[in-house]
């Protein structure tokens, strides 16, 4: 074994001494200086400039089954006015609920594992929770039909128990349907999203708040909470962002009432208003940013990347 | 140190298992109210289990814990009469120095203005008054360990658990904060029960050390007694800088024994053990009460002596060691205040003794 290191070392001193083709093209001075200036490209290119593209074709002026150039405020005036704003605010309180849905149900999962899984296994268990992204969103999502449904799981369990005589028909195609479909989706991001922010508290604070006699619930609520707060807005910001966005969900469990901005400019898009769609879009992203600044301001969200104390 | 004979803990054949693994093998152990009491010993030797069956983190296996003549065995930890003060700087990261020891306060819904003096009141106890307003990551290690110490002392609980707490500090700091802590257990006058595996810091900061290794304990006693008078083989190896011979009783006379050691024949005192020919024994002696004489003062009298060859010297600052070697291959060490030493007379390689006062020596039969 120390015989091979010793080659491998003098191997890499003659590489120094008189530069190989691969080593003069990946070397420090070669090819490797550049490779890293790749990503940035990608991003440049394939987000920067189109997410530029989106603000200005945004002002742009609608032509029949594309833009011109030119500069209208027709399409915010157009989406500020129509119905398609009530939905817009009406998917953002959806989305809210979603998020505080999430972290409910989500969130308790991630402590549950920091504090009560062995260390070895805390990995594994939470990889579990990458399983149902094996399965195609859409079908994950249209599998909810058949559940929630007139004649669906949900409906035909209640009647046989006797619970109710007529099915629900409030839980699919309506707010309901969606926010359910949002939180099946997204309830794996809180759940890593809080595993991650578990990180920034310590385990000896624990046995601190044993000593000190701290009941579950204020240990959760004084101890755990505001040490976790920039993890917990940032998966709520994730799923908020998504419960926004993704037209998916609304599309298959929304009805008329249960649309979000994803879908609006879905919508915009097959009816060929471009500028309509990308209004939606500038609106949106404005939308995050507002939200990304409040909670920095409150939370300080660079502490996520910071390493513990 | 208050004389009194109030018993703060008491623990009466005490253990613990993991599984398969015995971590306390039946522990006994009284600690007086109002002392500064010392658990002493290497790594893994049980005592911070000790300690945390104290204070109830752990349940034990066997047997019973008392604080105060009260059965607290299956009491959870913030329903006895003990506040812990951790080894890792164990404050809460998100709340000030004031937000930090009043938290125990607060969950005891005291009122607010109550909870802001006490909490005043005990940082200006603990040096650091005017912290109220600071985070734990601003303060220094020794700080932090003050403001736990803090939120310990604030619930006014009858016994402070301390686990290493000075185990993260840098050497002239723990020195500091020895001095300090004492301090400020014999103004508040409460029981202090200590862990360390730092024997300095034992000496510096204890009223009685209790010596535990191995899941027992050894023996315990105040600092004067473990260091200078022994009883088990164990302390005198672990306590101070000994020399330890092995060896069999060949004779009992009286208050004395006589000792084969391999190479020669050493007396020693008994110290009111029963003795019998052939037991197996142990002589230690404190480096620094050892000397080395030469080949031509081996006729002086009233010393004990052992054949050996000078090895080398080592200059320590404050002391210089000297190294000899017994015949049986054993190390053995001579220490002296290297102020009184000069260069040393003796070379590698000179047969020299190794040599004693008759009553400097103690016998250990375990």
């Amino acid at each position: 074994m120390i015989r091979t290191n010793k080659t491998q070392v003098g191997g890499g001193r003659t590489i120094l001494a008189s530069p190989t083709f691969f080593g003069r093209l990946f070397g420090d001075n070669g090819l490797q200086k550049y490779l890293f200036y790749l990503p940035a490209i990608f991003m440049v290119v394939f987000f920067l400039i189109p997410t530029l593209l989106t603000i200005v074709w945004s002002f742009f002026e609608r032509t029949l089954f594309w833009m011109e150039p030119g500069f209208t405020f027709f399409s915010y005036i157009n989406f500020f006015t129509s119905a398609r704003f009530d939905n817009f605010l009406s998917s953002m309180f959806h989305s809210g609920i979603s998020v505080i849905i999430c972290f409910i149900l989500g969130f308790p999962i991630a402590v549950f594992v920091r504090r009560h899984v062995p260390q070895v296994a805390q990995h594994r268990v939470i990889l579990l929770f990458i399983l149902p992204f094996m399965v195609s969103e859409i079908i994950r999502t249209f599998m909810l039909r058949p559940v929630l449904g007139r004649n669906g799981l949900v409906n035909t369990f209640l009647q046989k128990l006797g619970i109710i005589s007529e099915p629900i028909t409030s839980i699919l195609f309506t707010p309901l349907g969606v926010i359910i479909g949002e939180v099946m989706s997204f309830l794996p991001f809180i759940v890593f999203a809080g595993f991650l922010a578990m990180e920034a508290v310590p385990k000896y604070i624990f046995e601190v708040c044993q000593d000190l006699g701290a009941s579950r619930w204020r240990v959760f609520v004084d101890i755990i909470v505001p040490l976790a707060a920039p993890g917990i807005f940032a998966g709520g910001v994730f799923i908020f962002v998504n419960g926004l966005g993704v037209a998916l969900i609304p599309n298959i469990l929304g009805g008329p009432g249960a649309v979000n901005a994803g879908l609006i400019a879905t919508q915009a898009i097959s009816a060929l208003d471009f500028p309509l769609a990308m209004a939606v879009s500038a609106i949106m992203m404005i939308t995050l940013l507002g939200l990304l600044f409040v909670g920095h301001r409150l939370f300080n969200l660079t502490r996520i990347l910071e390493p513990i104390a | 140190m208050k004389n009194t004979t109030d018993i703060a803990v008491e623990s009466i054949g005490l253990s613990k298992n993991y599984g398969t693994v015995t971590a306390l093998k039946s522990v006994d152990l009284k600690i007086a109210s109002g002392q500064y009491y010392v658990l002493l010993g290497p790594s893994g030797g049980g005592k911070t289990t000790l300690l945390r069956l104290i204070g109830g983190f752990l349940r034990p296996t066997n047997g019973q814990i008392y604080l105060h003549g009260h059965d607290v065995s299956n009491v959870p930890p913030n329903l006895r009469p003990t506040s812990m003060v951790f080894q890792s700087y164990a404050l809460f990261p998100h709340m000030t120095v004031a937000g930090n020891v009043g938290y125990g306060l607060k969950l005891k819904k005291l009122p607010s203005a109550e909870i802001a003096e006490k909490v005043v009141a005990m940082l200006s106890l603990v040096g650091l008054s005017g912290f109220e307003d600071r985070l734990p990551h601003e303060l220094s290690g020794g700080q932090q360990q003050r403001v736990q110490l803090a939120r310990a002392l604030v619930l006014e609980s009858d016994v402070i658990l301390l686990d290493e707490p000075l185990a993260a500090l840098d050497a002239k700091l723990r020195k500091d904060m020895c001095f300090e802590l004492k301090q400020i257990q014999e103004q508040v006058g409460i029981t202090f029960v200590h862990v360390t595996h730092n024997q300095e810091e034992a000496m510096t900061i204890a009223d009685r050390i209790a010596i535990i290794a191995d899941g027992e304990l050894i023996e315990e006693g105040t600092p004067q007694d473990i260091y200078r008078e022994p009883v088990k083989r164990f302390t005198a190896g672990f306590i101070g800088e000994n020399n330890i011979v092995d060896g069999k009783v060949t004779a009992v006379k009286g208050t004395q024994a006589k000792v084969d050691v391999g190479s020669t024949t050493i007396a020693a005192n008994s110290r009111s053990k029963n003795l019998s020919v052939g037991d197996q024994v142990a002589v230690s002696i404190r480096s620094e009460l050892c000397r080395i004489l030469g080949e031509n003062e081996k006729n002086v009298r009233n010393v004990q002596k052992i054949p050996a060859t000078y090895v080398e010297e080592f200059f320590l600052g404050l002391t210089v060691s000297h190294l000899v070697r017994l015949k049986t291959g054993a190390d053995m060490i001579v220490r002296e205040s290297s102020d009184r030493a000069g260069t040393s007379e003796f070379s590698e390689g000179d047969d020299i003794y190794l040599a004693w006062e008759l009553g400097d020596a103690r016998l250990h039969t375990s």
